[in-house]
């Protein structure tokens, strides 16, 4: 899931200065799971704003609203009629929702409540750690599982760097140099032969940003060829 | 041809004495070993912003190491360059007569004295040899041709003491796959355990360049404290000898050390050369040649 964490609170205050009626649209999903931005931390923020702001002495009015999902049209679409009340929008989703939000509702100022940080997984409650970058071309089934891309800080392909220290990293101590921990697995599964082949320059040119991925069925809908 | 390949194919144990590029662009005093140790050793390593921290670009640095009559050792890192700069800087360096190449993944940004700088890595160290081996053979990395093929002296990092050992072997073999003619290890301290490793490693067609290092009271101290977090250990003899001694004369009797380790290394035949590293600093490179022939 898209892992992120709230904007200082001072950085939100801000951008709120010059507006009397906001709307926060919380997101159901991936933020909802990592506690930043789900209907409870939509509230928080909220209490928290009108509290700041009745401080100095100015009243603002904050409309609450979370939707499943803001990556998704189908959930965002019928906000239509109930944000144009406002006036401005803050979205506490990741990065994709903020920008989709933004689309749709082109003359409305958006501010983001969160900084979007990246792809992990749930260790626990509140505590996430980074798994895919997204590269365009997954090395998995040669690594055993562990992603060189992600997991080394260096996005070394062809096995450790210099500077690890007992299998823990030059960048991080507290973590496993990411090519021990894929040698180990390997060396376990009696697989290290597929390791030992030196693996080309990533092709970079797939992860263009901004990407696009066309599923064959739409295409063969819309465009009559896959 | 390079006088350091020539010397190390000869057998003739060459000595490497590392500069240190200044951060400014001062030309005198990180010049002074190339006049001081000239004859006695065969060529300049020219580290390329050595711990990420910014220093003079280090192709540059070679050539002035080369103006001033000495040989460069050029290092280069994959950290600040895409594979673009990469070779350019490759087929730059050849233009300018450069011809030893050490290549380096390098250590992370954040290591260094610019944290937030953005990290590269188009290209690992393993890569980037196949990539110099690919101009070497007419060709830059997209396959394309090129107008004059560079020569290069091709040499790596090797890491003697890693643990677990495997996956630094498992790298080494890749390194030499891809064209490495040779190998500069990290600094060796404890020659026992250097002497494992060169049985593990067994008979090998390239050419090692065991590192010595003058080791400084900041090391020192993070050693004393059980929290010296290199690729290569201080071992306790080691330290006892720098035990209670200002920072001078810890780099004084480090020197001594220096030297010592690189007698011993040359007399057991343990390496192929050695590759000194003393700050960049003439009194200290001298008196680790002193210290050895002593």
């Amino acid at each position: 899931m898209i892992i992120a964490e709230r904007k200082p609170f001072s950085e939100i205050k801000d951008a709120m200065a010059p507006y009397d009626k906001i709307l926060i649209v919380g997101c159901g999903t991936c933020v909802t799971v990592c506690l930043a931005g789900g209907e409870k931390e939509v509230g928080l923020l909220a209490m928290q704003l009108k509290l700041a702001l009745g401080l100095e002495g100015k009243h603002l009015e904050v409309g609450e609203i979370t939707v499943e999902r803001q990556c998704d049209l189908e959930f965002i679409q019928p906000l239509c009629g109930f944000i144009t009340n406002y006036d401005a929008i803050i979205s506490t989703a990741c990065g994709v929702g903020v920008q989709f939000l933004a689309s749709l509702y082109p003359k409305k100022p958006l501010f983001p409540g969160l900084n979007t940080t990246f792809l992990g997984v749930n260790e626990a409650m509140g505590f996430y750690t980074e798994r895919c970058r997204a590269c365009h071309n997954c090395y998995l089934g040669v690594t055993g599982g562990i992603c060189p891309v992600t997991m080394c800080p260096k996005g070394l392909l062809n096995g450790p760097c210099g500077g690890n220290v007992q299998g823990k990293c030059e960048v991080d101590p507290a973590r496993a140099c990411a090519w021990c921990e894929i040698y180990e697995k390997l060396e376990r599964q009696g697989r290290l032969e597929q390791i030992e082949k030196i693996q080309p320059l990533h092709p970079h040119d797939r992860s263009t940003n901004p990407g696009t991925v066309i599923h064959p069925a739409y295409r063969r809908r819309y465009d009559g060829h896959e | 041809m390079s006088k350091l390949r020539e010397a190390l194919e000869a057998g003739d144990f060459p000595l490497v004495a590392e500069i240190r590029p200044p951060k400014g662009v001062a030309r005198d005093g990180w010049l002074a070993p190339v006049s001081s140790l000239q004859g006695k050793v065969k060529a300049f390593g020219v580290p390329d912003n050595e711990h990420a921290r910014m220093r003079l670009s280090a192709l540059v640095a070679a050539v002035l190491v080369k103006g001033a009559g000495g040989e460069p050792l050029l290092h280069l890192t994959c950290r600040d360059r895409n594979r673009l700069a990469l070779e350019s800087d490759l087929l730059g360096a050849a233009a300018l007569g450069l011809e030893n190449i050490l290549v380096l993944s390098g250590d992370y940004v954040t290591l260094g004295d610019h944290p937030q700088a953005k990290p590269v890595y188009d290209a690992d160290s393993v890569q980037l040899l196949q990539i110099a081996r690919g101009l070497m053979e007419g060709s830059d990395s997209a396959g394309l041709p090129l107008e004059g093929n560079p020569n290069f002296y091709l040499g790596a990092a090797l890491i003697p003491e890693a643990e677990p050992l495997g996956p630094q072997l498992l790298k080494f073999r890749k390194k030499v796959a891809a064209g490495a003619q040779f190998f500069v290890t990290s600094p060796i301290f404890d020659l026992e355990r250097f002497r494992r490793f060169r049985e593990t490693l067994g008979e090998q067609a390239v050419k090692i360049l065991a590192c010595v290092k003058v080791v400084g009271s900041e090391e020192v101290a993070l050693a004393e404290q059980g929290q010296h977090r290199k690729a290569y250990s201080l071992p306790a003899a080691v330290l006892q000898k720098l035990a209670g001694k200002d920072s001078e004369e810890i780099l004084l009797k480090g020197a001594e050390i220096a030297g010592q380790l690189l007698k011993h290394i040359r007399a057991e035949k343990l390496a192929d050369g050695v590759y000194v590293q003393a700050r960049g600093q003439s009194d200290l490179l001298a008196r680790v040649l002193e210290s050895a022939a002593g």
